[in-house]
């Protein structure tokens, strides 16, 4: 741990990076608009004359009759629920049966190439009914909210609330339980959590570039950061003139189809009330087999927080490595998994102060009742502190999408 | 009434003419209402598309999702066949590797991530499937190399039509 004093020359220097930051995020804000506007200019469509296959969620069963032709704007809603049970030997959360999230998703084509994603949750408070006045049983989110202009393959510009894409699980799974093997998120992904900024609220292009077989994709972004709780965005302002940058690029190939290897950078300044300022640089990496025979999923990230009026700096570590396997036999209904996270934070760190450290492993087994249902039962082990006795307990949860 | 050896010719002629006929229409396929090999898929698109052949992986971005538009900035409208039709056992298998569980979560998935707006659409029959994609700037779809007729754009893959050795939808 290094401190250092008061530094007029680096205060400068990091207000004027600051200015040439905001600047070159306004700039390239309008620029991501601009090469997107023409595109928002088409209006006319191909007739849909058919259902849609999963917006409707089910081929079979939910398509509706036919539309005959295509009408803007076209909203779509679909949902995913959860309902769990824990028993634990130590609480770290809620105790026998919970309601999980009720999460409602709705997406709006506005023309063929403009498009709007929502994404609401309802979570059951645990402090219901207290206080004056008294509190509500659920607490009301956006937790997405994206408006998206699809100029090509190659380009599209959307702006809104995302979850942050420095991170495969953040954005592969969002709040549908149903979609994640597991039941519970690798806690450095945790909602709410802070290891790595689950939300972003500004703009992101993203695309493919032509790479032949190597179907290279890239997302970048610019955006507001954490917010003065770090565990969540700006979602009404940045909290510092300097904004945050994510750069995410990855590579699925066509000769391994299925696999998926990628990285991202992310750049922050985070602004806490009565602390110093800190710089954020996330450096993450995964690298996902996304077929369930087997499915393996590994991730890291590593995020550092430099003070910037001083020489404290400091770095923290997580990674989780998850395998499942569909099993052949039965119907392919059952798939047992397996995952070993680890998460280690530097004790001097101030901005991460109150993240325990984590040696953990899940066991589990989903079973897919129906296509749109599972039931999951898994077991976890954890421990906080080395020497100490770990935190066990048993989980499950029936979760669904409709 | 005893036939002439003028008219004999006659009859010779047009069994032979017959014969040929039959010939060539074996050995042509994808030109007329029924030719093609019965088992093998093929990709249709709309006459617009301009496109004639893809490879395996273009395919399968195109199913999936991860390509949504044409050279020339089309977008892609992607119409397959319900549940239980050969063709898109075919597809799910050959070009995805997936079944119909995995198939319907990737695209439930897709859209919740808001990669896709819309999901491919199901069309019913192989005819709905060949009028839609007819009307529908950017259509593409899958219709059994049998149903095939000369006014629909078949795409080869890898280099290949429906009937010819190593072709890979069957």
């Amino acid at each position: 741990m290094h401190e250092g004093g008061y530094n007029p020359p680096a205060l400068m220097a990091a207000q004027f990076c600051a200015r040439i930051s905001r600047q070159l995020a306004l700039v390239s804000a309008l620029w991501l608009g601009l090469a997107a506007f023409p595109a928002a200019q088409q209006t006319q469509g191909p007739p849909q004359s058919t259902a849609d296959a999963a917006s409707a969620h089910a081929q079979d069963t939910h398509a509706g009759p036919p539309a005959t032709s295509a009408e803007y704007p076209s909203l779509h809603l679909a949902g995913f629920g959860n309902i769990d049970f824990a028993d634990q030997d130590k609480a770290e959360g809620a105790r026998g049966f919970s309601e999980g999230q009720f999460v409602l998703h709705l997406v709006s084509s506005l023309s063929p190439q403009v498009n709007v994603f929502g994404e609401l949750s309802l979570t059951p408070r645990a402090d219901a009914g207290t206080g004056s006045p008294a509190a509500t049983g659920f607490n009301a989110e956006v937790e997405r909210f994206i408006i998206k202009f699809d100029q090509s393959d190659q380009l599209k510009v959307s702006f809104g609330r995302y979850h942050t894409p420095i991170n495969w699980w953040n954005t592969a799974f969002h709040h549908g339980q149903w979609l994640q093997t597991t039941i519970s998120r690798p806690e450095m992904v945790q909602f709410g959590g802070k290891f790595i900024p689950v939300h972003f609220v500004g703009a992101l292009a993203e695309g493919a570039f032509p790479s032949g077989g190597w179907n290279l994709n890239y997302q970048v972004g610019v955006g507001n950061g954490r917010g003065n709780v770090i565990s969540r965005g700006g979602d009404a302002g940045d909290n510092n003139a300097t904004p945050a940058w994510v750069l995410n690029l990855f590579s699925k190939p066509d000769l391994a189809f299925g696999l998926q290897v990628g990285g991202s950078l992310y750049l922050d300044k985070i602004s806490l009330v009565g602390q110093p300022e800190f710089r954020e640089r996330i450096v993450a990496g995964h690298i996902v087999w996304q077929h369930e025979d087997p499915e393996l999923i590994a991730e890291i990230a590593s995020v550092r927080h430099e003070q910037i009026v001083g020489t404290l700096t400091t770095s923290n570590l997580a990674y989780y490595v998850q395998a499942a396997y569909r099993l052949p036999a039965f119907n392919r209904l059952w798939k047992p998994y397996y995952r070993f996270e680890h998460i280690d934070i530097d004790s001097t760190d101030t901005v991460f102060a109150g993240i325990p450290n984590l040696d953990g492993s899940t066991l589990g087994v989903r079973y897919d009742i129906s296509t749109y249902a599972a039931l999951k039962t898994e077991g976890r082990w954890r421990q906080r502190v080395s020497g100490q006795a770990s935190m066990n307990g048993w989980f499950f949860q029936v979760s669904f999408t409709f | 009434m005893a036939q002439g050896p003028r008219h004999r010719t006659r009859s010779r002629l047009t069994a032979a003419a017959l014969g040929v006929l039959c010939v060539l229409a074996s050995l042509t396929p994808l030109t007329a209402q029924g030719s093609g090999v019965e088992g093998d898929v093929a990709v249709v698109v709309n006459t617009d598309v301009p496109i004639d052949n893809l490879t395996l992986g273009d395919l399968r971005r195109l199913v999936l999702g991860d390509k949504a538009f044409w050279p020339g900035s089309v977008r892609v409208t992607l119409l397959i066949r319900a549940p239980i039709a050969h063709e898109r056992d075919v597809i799910l298998k050959v070009v995805c590797q997936m079944t119909e569980a995995q198939f319907r979560q990737h695209w439930i998935a897709r859209v919740f991530r808001a990669d896709s707006a819309v999901a491919p659409k199901i069309v019913y029959s192989a005819q709905s499937a060949a009028e839609l994609t007819a009307q529908t700037p950017g259509a593409i779809t899958f219709i059994d190399a049998s149903q095939v007729s000369k006014n629909m754009k078949v795409v080869k893959i890898d280099g290949k039509l429906p009937g010819e050795n190593g072709y890979l939808l069957r």
